[in-house]
C-alpha cells in the first residue's frame, strides 16, 4: 500500500468497494470500522456495460468492466483492489485507470494469505446458484467458517473456476455440484493459492469455466484437456442460449440430471 | 407421436407409432409452418414455440449420432442455416462439442442465399484451389464482392466463400481426419468436396433420429 494509513479516513459509513479479494487483514480492519463494503466484481447496479467503452477495451474481461461500471457509479468513499498473484495484472491496470478516473483513494493490495479457512461451501448438497452467492458474500467478512452447518455430499458434477459475471448459468447444475478452481481458493480465503486452484475431481463430469478474455481461460482449458471428462467453456457478459445448452447437453449426455429451467 | 426439428429455414419431421409404423421423415419450410402445429416431442432453435417437450439442439445430434454412427471415436459436425455445431466421442463417450451460433452466424443460410441470387448450381462448381478466409457468413460475403469487382467471377467467388465455410467448419470441430456430417449442406456436392478430411454425409435427419432415441430411452416411451 503506497499510504500509511489509507483506511484513517474511514468514518463508520463509509462506502467502500473492493475488487477481488483484498486480504483478510484489509477485510478485517474495513468490518471493525463499520464500513460498507461493495462487491464491484458482481452487478451492483442495473445499466449499460457500454458506458465503460471510454475506459476500457470492450474486448477485456467482464469481470473488471463491471467493477468500473459500479465505480462510476456507486458514490463510494474508497476502492480496495486486490492486484496480487490472487487477482490479475488486468485488474492491475484497471487500478490506475479507475484511480485517474476517481477522486476518491484506490487502494491496491496483493493478498498473499495462506491460512486455510476451509471450503465446505464448495462441497455441500446446495443449488450450486446460492452457493456461489453465500461464497462471494462471504469475501466481505473475516469471520471464520461453520462447516457444521454445510456437510459435505457426494459428488455428482464438478463446477471449476471463477464466479462468473452471469450467475444463471449456475442455475443450469445439479445441488450435488462441487466447486474447485478459483471459487474454492475464494471460500479458503486463500485466493492465490495456484495449487488449491488446480484441483479437480477426475471422478465427476466438469466444467472448466473461464471468463473470456481473462488469463484463466489458459488454465482451465489446460485442465479440461487433463480430465478424463471434462469440457471447457467461456462466457463474456451473458450466457447465450447455446451456451446454457452446452451445459445442459454436456451434463445431460454425462448421466448426470441438469436442473430444469 | 410426431417428432421435429424446428430449424431456420427448414423444419424436418417424423411420425412415429401411427396405425402404419413409422412414417418416412420429412421436409417443410419454417417459413410454411402452419401457425398452430403442435407436436409431440421438438428440437431446434425454434422448438419450444411447438411442443411442451424438447430436446436442445447438442443432445438431440448427440443422440442421433450414436444411432446412426458404428465406431467409437468421431466427431459428428452440423452445419444449419444458421449455426455449426459439433460432438466428439472417444471410446464410445461424449469427449467434446461445441455450438458456434455467433462467429459461425448463417454460414448455411448464406450459401442458399448466393445460389439463387447468383442463379449458380452447386453441383456443377469446382471445388476452387483458392479460399476466403470466412468466420461469418455474413461478414464473409464482402469477400465475394471484392473478388468480383476485381474480375474473378461470380461462380469462382461464391464457389472460394463456400470452400471457405467448409475450412472454418472443419477447424472449429477439431480438424479430424474424418468427419461424419449432418444437416442439409450433406446435399451441396461443392461443400462437401471443400472439406480437407474424409466426409460421410449422414443428411437432414441426425437430430430427428436424435429423438427417436430420446424418446425411447429416454421418456421411455413404445415406438
Amino acid at each position: 500500500m503506497k499510504q500509511e494509513n489509507p483506511f484513517a479516513q474511514l468514518r463508520p459509513d463509509s462506502r467502500v468497494g473492493i475488487v477481488g479479494i483484498p486480504p483478510l487483514a484489509v477485510i478485517g480492519r474495513l468490518n471493525s470500522l463499520g464500513a460498507q463494503i461493495y462487491d464491484l466484481d458482481e452487478p451492483q447496479i442495473n445499466t449499460d456495460m457500454e458506458l465503460t467503452a471510454p475506459f476500457l477495451p470492450r474486448v477485456y474481461c467482464a469481470i473488471l468492466r463491471t467493477a468500473l461500471l459500479n465505480a462510476l457509479h456507486l458514490e463510494l468513499d474508497m476502492i480496495v483492489i486486490d492486484v496480487g498473484p490472487g487477482k490479475c495484472d488486468c485488474a492491475l491496470h484497471v487500478s490506475t485507470v479507475l484511480q485517474d478516473m476517481l477522486r476518491i483513494p484506490v487502494i491496491r493490495t496483493r493478498n498473499e494469505d495462506d491460512v486455510p479457512f476451509g471450503h465446505p461451501l464448495c462441497e455441500t448438497k446446495m443449488s450450486l446458484l446460492e452457493k456461489l452467492k453465500r461464497i462471494t458474500a462471504g469475501v466481505q467478512s473475516a469471520a471464520p467458517h461453520q462447516p457444521e452447518k454445510f456437510p459435505p455430499c457426494r459428488p455428482t458434477a464438478g463446477f471449476w473456476g471463477v464466479p462468473p459475471r452471469d450467475f444463471s448459468l449456475l442455475t443450469l447444475f445439479p445441488d450435488t455440484t462441487h466447486i474447485y478452481g478459483w471459487t474454492r481458493c475464494m471460500e479458503n480465503k486463500t485466493p492465490a493459492d495456484g495449487e488449491l486452484e488446480e484441483m479437480f475431481n477426475a471422478e465427476v463430469p466438469t466444467i472448466f469455466f473461464a471468463q473470456s478474455f481473462c488469463a484463466k481461460t489458459a488454465l482451465a482449458k489446460f485442465l479440461a484437456a487433463k480430465h478424463p471428462h471434462g469440457l471447457y467453456l467461456d462466457v463474456d457478459v451473458t450466457c447465450s442460449s447455446s451456451t446454457q445448452a452446452k451445459i445442459q447437453a454436456f451434463l445431460e449426455l454425462s448421466g448426470v440430471g441438469h436442473a430444469a429451467r | 407421436m410426431l417428432l421435429a426439428d424446428f430449424g431456420t429455414s427448414y423444419c424436418k419431421f417424423r411420425e412415429l407409432g401411427g396405425p402404419a409404423g413409422a412414417g418416412q421423415p420429412y421436409l417443410l419450410a419454417t417459413k410454411d409452418l402452419p401457425k398452430n402445429l403442435r407436436v409431440d416431442l421438438a428440437t431446434g432453435h425454434n422448438g419450444k414455440r411447438f411442443s411442451d417437450r424438447y430436446v436442445n439442439e447438442l443432445t438431440a445430434l448427440a443422440r442421433g449420432g450414436e444411432d446412426l454412427i458404428a465406431a467409437p471415436d468421431y466427431v459428428l459436425l452440423d452445419c444449419g442455416s444458421r449455426d455449426i455445431k459439433y460432438v466428439s466421442y472417444c471410446h464410445g463417450k461424449l469427449a467434446d462439442m461445441g455450438w458456434n451460433s455467433e462467429c459461425g452466424a448463417s454460414m448455411g443460410f448464406t450459401i442458399e442465399l448466393l445460389e439463387k441470387y447468383y442463379n449458380l448450381d452447386y453441383g456443377k462448381l469446382a471445388v476452387p484451389e483458392r479460399t476466403f478466409s470466412i468466420t461469418c457468413g455474413v461478414l464473409g460475403m464482402s469477400h465475394i464482392f471484392d473478388a468480383v469487382t476485381s474480375g474473378i467471377s461470380e461462380a469462382e467467388a461464391v464457389a472460394r466463400f463456400v470452400k471457405g465455410i467448409a475450412l472454418n467448419a472443419y477447424r472449429f470441430s477439431g480438424s479430424p481426419e474424418t468427419l461424419y456430417l449432418s444437416g442439409g449442406l450433406c446435399d451441396n456436392p461443392l461443400f462437401v468436396g471443400s472439406f480437407p478430411c474424409n466426409i460421410i454425409p449422414l443428411g437432414r435427419f441426425v437430430l430427428i433420429k436424435g429423438l427417436e432415441k430420446t424418446a425411447r430411452e429416454h421418456l421411455s416411451i413404445a415406438l
